[in-house]
Parts: structure tokens; sequence; C-alpha cells
């Protein structure tokens, strides 16, 4: 167990670089010139080449590049010129709602899409399964602004249940805060559950399928017992391979999400920055959810060892 | 004719006088209730109010700016300047020097006096070539700010102004006073806590989330103001910003023309109140009279009259834009009789570019946003009737600037916003040698008369001069101009004392809940 941890973590640092490096380049490449973007209306030829000289932009990219990653190395990713926060703090004040958004969705997403994954591969073909396969390819269909919308305009303007934007912090008002985020991470949600429930359904099948099963179901099992451990322990690798990479996604892109419920989260700070070309935040926030992406797929390879003994011992 | 003229022109004074007096008699008391909290819905982030950090004030924090600080003077509700931190001022016989007289005993909110001393350190940190303040920009013709004796303000400036009280009204980042103790002190941090002398004290502030301003009991104005609590809320996405104010959650938020639809939803709903203020000034666009083909007259000429407003209008705000013939628009208080707008007359149009004999190929700049696209494919559908083929050249908003001002461009857009006086932005706009006069356009005729309209008291005088700048321009066509600036506000029917939406800013410093 141990050397497969290593392994991992090794395979890790390569790709961290790399990211960082496109991280670096993407921002370098964008076309615009970063002086202009901060002086504005008084982008005059000389006050243009000072500020380049001040910032270092004249200096090779290579240089700019090792420079930059040494103070990310020191956990400096540098400070906002709009604002003067640093990239850290900004992010700081914004990870908790983007994370309660996301796991929050990621949580909705499968108690609604794994006993619907279930419940459609124990009678696959059936009248319930060809309906919530459907539904779910009509979930898949409908862009999350619409959903927004439609959801904002049903609980909050008609029902007036829900309200329909804002925040407050879970530390202020406990069951303020999750009524805030209901409708967002329901939104989230009904984008996730499908995609959820059409990979395990397809693998409950196909396990189902397996001559084990046939062997248990001869020997007198429960269905239960066939259906929830025999079976969907085994078809779970690509649930949670999925739900990794839906994790991984949410930290960054929310964006749309967030900005028409306008939680104060991660996914906002980067349609600002983008919007006031904010390079520094840019690559900053963007750095951070590459690295998060690539810590959640870690952690998914941990789980397949756990959910798998075979790959645990390096044998497929 | 000329008697008569002169002669009205000699009575005016004396109309004025009277229809002021009649005036008072009219004023209707309002109940201002005091107490309770309201939620601004705003488009934008605030990133902050220290003018070296943030260079130049948005929308968003114009809302904060009028709660927290004050302004020398301000816009009563016929447009003219009133006294604010300023009771009184005067100026020398050439315009170029304004005298102020302070009002005493006002504190910032930290509790340092507000004195001239405390006025011109404000100007002076801005006005430091040190600091690179993208400020300094826009009070480039303020020579200095002096300090005579402790409530004594004298501006001295490098050009005439006949009316610089009433262009120091709005609430950007070169009118508001800060407390030279706070910047001090404060230092980076001063940006996100801001101390000013105004009617509300910034209480927290959770970037992205929420700024809530509290009520000032110290505040020189008493009985002001109404309101316990302003909360300012960024809600960028419009839609929801709407439902916002549908489902309570926002009292009053900012809206335009664009959003047409939601703009009609609430004037149809008994328990909102839409404001709408009928700025000056105009959405605009500038010819780069130094390239081709704009170097030709008969080619802009073409384009001005290919363009059918009414149906501009129609196709990107269901008909809410007010078509401009001006750069002045009907919000402001010149009134030209001929202003010399170029007649929609597509078939002459077209003639003019068949004599131009060349293909009329170019490239307009347009912001990359659904609202500069689709303003981009109206525009180019209006010119390819005439016979002319333009190209949209898409860039971020923070990129018009620049090459606005390299002149890289052949068509840019621009926008005149509402002032209380034209002359700060015909001036810059259209003064030969002027960085922002980005036609490239010499008229000896055209710079005299702005010279002129700013050294002459005389409102008719001026309206002359500013009307015969419009017919100039029109006719030599280095600018154009689509709609006029409508401001709006949507709110819920119970906020009351909301003010005009002078220069664009939602003030919500004098309201109160019914």
């Amino acid at each position: 167990m141990l050397n497969f941890i290593v392994r991992r973590l090794l395979a890790i640092l390569p790709v961290l670089l790399a990211v960082s490096l496109l991280t670096f380049l993407i921002a370098s490449l964008l076309p615009g010139d970063l002086a202009y973007v901060i002086l504005g209306d008084q982008a005059t030829p000389e006050n243009v080449a000072a500020l380049r000289r001040d910032m270092g932009l004249d200096q090779p990219l290579w240089w700019r590049y090792l420079s930059w990653l040494g103070h990310v190395l020191q956990g400096d990713l540098g400070r906002s010129f709009r604002t003067g926060q640093t990239v850290l703090q900004a992010v700081a004040e914004r990870i908790p709602v983007s994370l309660q958004l996301m796991l929050m969705a990621e949580f909705i997403g499968l108690v609604i899409g794994v006993p619907v994954a279930i419940a459609c591969a124990a009678r696959a073909g059936g009248a319930f399964d060809r309906f919530m396969t459907g539904s779910a390819f009509a979930m898949l269909s409908m862009p999350s602004f619409l959903m927004a919308i439609l959801l904002i305009y049903l609980f909050a303007v008609e029902l007036r249940w829900l309200p329909a934007t804002g925040y407050v912090p879970f530390s202020e008002e406990p069951l303020n805060n999750l009524r805030f985020f209901v409708l967002p991470a329901l939104t989230l949600a009904l984008a996730e559950w499908p995609g959820i429930m059409r990979v395990l359904r397809s693998d409950m099948i196909a396990t189902l399928q397996e001559d084990y099963i046939a062997l248990a179901k001869a020997k007198g099992l429960k269905p239960s017992r066939i259906l929830f451990v025999h079976a969907l322990k085994p078809s779970s690798l690509t649930l949670v391979t999925v739900t990794g990479i839906n994790i991984g996604r949410l930290l960054g892109g929310t964006l749309i999400v967030e900005t028409i419920f306008a939680l104060p989260g991660i996914g906002r700070l980067l349609v600002g920055a983008i919007y006031t070309r904010d390079l520094v935040i840019l690559q900053g926030v963007v750095l951070l959810v590459a690295c998060g992406f690539v810590i959640v797929n870690f952690i998914v390879d941990m789980l397949y060892a756990v959910l798998d003994p075979r790959i645990r011992h390096g044998h497929a | 004719m000329t008697n008569i003229a002169a002669a009205a022109r000699r009575r005016a004074p004396i109309f004025l006088v009277a229809a002021f007096a009649l005036l008072p008699l009219t004023e209707r008391a309002q109940a201002q209730k005091p107490g309770g909290s309201i939620t601004v819905g705003q488009e934008l982030d605030i990133t902050g109010f220290d003018p070296l950090k943030v260079g130049v004030y948005d929308t968003s924090t114009f809302t904060a700016a009028a709660a927290i600080f004050d302004t020398l003077t301000t816009l009563n509700d016929k447009g003219e300047a009133a006294p604010k931190l300023a009771e009184s001022w005067t100026h020398s016989d050439d315009y170029k020097s304004w005298t102020f007289k302070l009002r005493q005993g006002v504190k910032f909110h930290d509790g340092t006096p507000f004195n001239a001393q405390a006025f011109k350190e404000n100007f002076d940190r801005q006005k430091d070539p040190a600091n690179k303040c993208r400020c300094a920009f826009y009070i480039t013709n303020v020579k200095e700010v002096l300090a005579p004796d402790e409530y004594t303000v004298v501006y001295n400036l490098t050009d005439p102004s006949v009316n610089l009280p009433a262009t120091i009204t709005i609430q950007s980042q070169n009118n508001v006073v800060h407390s030279p103790t706070a910047w001090k002190t404060k230092g980076d941090d001063y940006n996100r806590n801001p101390v000013g002398t105004g009617p509300y004290i910034l209480k927290s502030w959770t970037a992205g989330d929420r700024m809530v301003l509290e009520k000032n009991p110290n505040y020189w104005d008493k009985g002001r103001p109404y309101l316990d609590r302003i909360i300012l809320k960024p809600l960028p996405d419009a839609q929801s910003r709407f439902a916002s104010l549908q489902s309570g959650e926002a009292d009053i938020i900012w809206d335009d023309e664009n959003d047409a639809d939601n703009i009609m939803k609430a004037q149809k709903d008994s328990k909102l109140t839409v404001h709408t203020y009928k700025g000056s000034g105009a959405q605009v666009y500038a010819f780069n009279t130094k390239q081709a083909p704009f170097d030709d007259v008969r080619v802009r000429q073409a384009l001005v009259m290919s363009i059918d407003r009414p149906k501009m209008s129609q196709a990107i705000s269901n008909g809410l834009s007010r078509p401009a013939s001006n750069p002045y628009g009907d919000g402001s208080w010149v009134k030209c009789k001929d202003d010399g707008a170029l007649p929609f007359d597509l078939e002459k149009a077209k003639a003019l570019i068949k004599d131009h004999g060349k293909p009329v190929e170019f490239k307009m700049l347009v912001t990359a946003t659904p609202r500069g696209r689709m303003i981009g494919q109206v525009l180019q559908q209006f010119w390819k009737r005439a016979g002319a083929n333009m190209e949209i050249e898409q860039v971020d908003q923070a990129t018009i600037p620049p090459r606005a001002f390299t002149r890289q461009f052949q068509l840019v857009p621009w926008r005149i916003v509402d002032l209380a006086d034209p002359d700060p932005q015909m001036y810059a706009n259209f003064r030969s040698g002027s960085p922002l006069a980005l036609a490239n356009f010499v008229d000896p005729e055209l710079d005299r008369l702005l010279d002129h309209s700013r050294v002459t008291a005389d409102p008719a005088a001026r309206i002359e001069d500013y009307c015969a700048i419009s017919r100039l321009i029109n006719k030599e066509a280095i600018w154009f101009w689509t709609f006029q600036n409508t401001y709006y506000a949507l709110s819920s029917a119970r906020l009351k004392g909301f003010p005009k939406i002078y220069n664009g800013v939602i003030d919500v410093s004098s309201t109160w809940l019914e």
C-alpha cells in the first residue's frame, strides 16, 4: 500500500509542474498588454514603458516563469493590482462558499442518481428504466442557467419559499445559510445526477450479468444483498471516477451558477478577474483550481485501491 | 428680429428669477420616516475606494461613495449646484479661479475635523506625480488647490470653467473627500476601509457578498440620514437581480435599457417603482478622420444617414432607447432649434458612397459582450444596405481606451455621460490637441466656439455656441450619436425619497422606507 501511495505521489509532481507552466503561459499569451489594462486612459507610451519595467514585463518569458514559480513555492501568488488583495486572501474568503456549494450539489446528485441507477439496473428495460433514462437525457440537455432561472422563478418569485440570490455564512445563521444554498445546489445537482445515474446503471447491468452473481442467486442470497453488496461495490469504480471528476470540475466550474445566484465563491472571483483582466488573480485561481483537481484525482486513485484490492497489489 | 432676440436675452434673468420665486410654493412636504434597512442590488463588485488604488470609480462604487462621502456641492432638483460641504462660492472674472467657503464643524467618521487643509491634502495626493494616480487625468484642468485659511478652498484652473460648482457634484474619485488621517494610518488597507464625512459609515465588507453601511449618528445635516442601514450586494446576473427585487430580497436595483423586458415587467407591477432619468449626453461613435475611408466626409455622412435609429432601438431594447441627434440630449439645458442632424436617408447615403468612388470597407471596434456584439451587427446591417462593408472587431472593454488613445482604430464606440455641464466632455472630445479628441479632426471655428463657450456665463450665449458646435460636428460627421442616455433603477414601491439619477449615480443616501 505504501508503495502504491508513493508511486502515485511521484506521478503528481510532474503533473503539477506542467499545470503551473501551462497556467503561466496561458496568462502570458492572452492578447493585450497588461500595462495598457492597468494604465487605462493614461496609457501614454512613456507610462506604458515605465510600468512594464516596474512589473518586470520586459524580462524574457522563462525568467518571468521561474520568478513567478519561486514566489508560488513560497506561498506568494501575487497581489491583485485592482483591489490590492493577495490572491490567497481573495481565494480564502471564497473557498468556503464554493466548497459548500460543490459538496451539497454532489450530495444531492448522488442521493438522486445512485438509488435511481440501482432501481433501473434491477429491472433493466422496464418501464421505470426507460422513463428515468429518458428523463436523464432531458436533464443533461438543459443548460444550467436555464434551470437556474426556472427554479428562481418557481421557488423564489412565485412560491416565495426560498431566496433568489444572496449568501449568509454558516457560522452566522446556519439555517439561513442552507436556505440560500438549496436552489444553487439543486441547479447543479439536477445537471449532475443524470451522468451519475447512467454510468452506475450501465456498470450495474454489466455486473449483474457476471457468473458470480448467478452463483449468488443460485445459493439463495437475498436480492437486496446481491444488489447492494455484490453488485454495487464492483460497479462503483466508474462512479467514483465520475464523482471525482465532477468534484474537480465543480471546484472551478460553477461560474454561471455562482454568478446567477450571486454567491461570493471562487467562480465569481474568476469571472470578475476575466472581465477586468486581473491576470494575477486569474493566474492564481487557475493554478489553485488545477491543483485541487489533481489532488481530487489522487484521492480517487486511493479509493480505487480500497474498492478493488487487485489494483492495490499492482495486478489488473 | 435681431432687436427682439436681443431684448429677450436681456430680460432672461428676470424671467428666471420670477420662475424660481414661484417654485417654492409648489413644494409638497413629504413625511420622511426614520429607521429600517434597505438592500441595493448592483451589477458590479466594488473594488475599493482609494483613488490611488482603483483609479476610477465605477457605477457600483458611486452608490457607496454617495453614502460614505460628501462632495463640496450637490445638484438640487432643478439640476443646479447647491451647497453641501461648501456653503457658498465665488469666482474670478475670468472663471479661472473659484473660491469655496466650507461648512464648519464637520467631522470625518474617525473623528478628525474636515477643513480646508484636509480637502487640499486629498487633492494634492491625487495630483502628486510620484503617486502615478490614474485619477489625475480627470483633474488636469486644475492647476492647484489652495487653503488660504481653515475654511476656504481655492481652485486655480488652467482653463476657464463657467460651471465648476456643478461639475464637481459627481461622487467620483476626484470629488469625494477622504480622511487624511485614515489613509495615512491604514496604508494599503485604506482601499477597503474608507473614511469620509458622509451620512453612512462602512460597517463591514465581505468581498463579492455584501457591504454594510450604517447610519452616521453625528452627520452634519441634523435629522439625516433616515435609514439605519444600507446593504450593497453585487448581483451580476440581470435576471436573478430582478427576481431578487420581485421576491423582496433587494429593495432597489440597477438596470439599463438593454434589459428592456424586466423594465417593462416592473412598469406593470404595482409593488414596484420604475425610476427613469433622461440624462444629458449620448452613446457616441468616433470616426478616425485621418484614415481612409473616413478621410472623406461623404463616406462619413453616408454612414450616419444610413442609421435607422427607431428600428435599432426596437432591436436592442424593445424601443426604450431614445434616438439622439446631437451630443447633448433632451436632458441637457442645451436645447437647440437646429442641431444640424443629418436625416435618415438611405438613397442619399447610397449616392454619397457611389460618389466616393472606391469600395467602402472598414473595421469597427465593439466590446466583446452580448450588448456590444448586437449593436455591431445592427449597424453592420444598416451600412450594408447603403453599400458599405463593416467588419466587427471584438475586444474586451479594457482594450478600447488604449486603442482609442493611440488612435489604433477606424471607428470606435464611446460615451458622453450625463454631467451637469457639457463643457468638460465637449472640450475634451472635440478640442484639437486633446487626447480624447478621437476623430483627429482640426477645425479653427470648432476650436473658437469651444473656447468661447467656457468664458461666458450667459446661458443663452452658451446655448448658441453649443448648438453651433453641434451643427458643425453633424455636418462634418466626425462623430455620430445613436441613443441618448437613459438611466433606470427599479425599486420596491415602499422606497421613497429617491433622487434623480444625476450622472448615472444611484444615490440612496437620502431615501427612506414608507
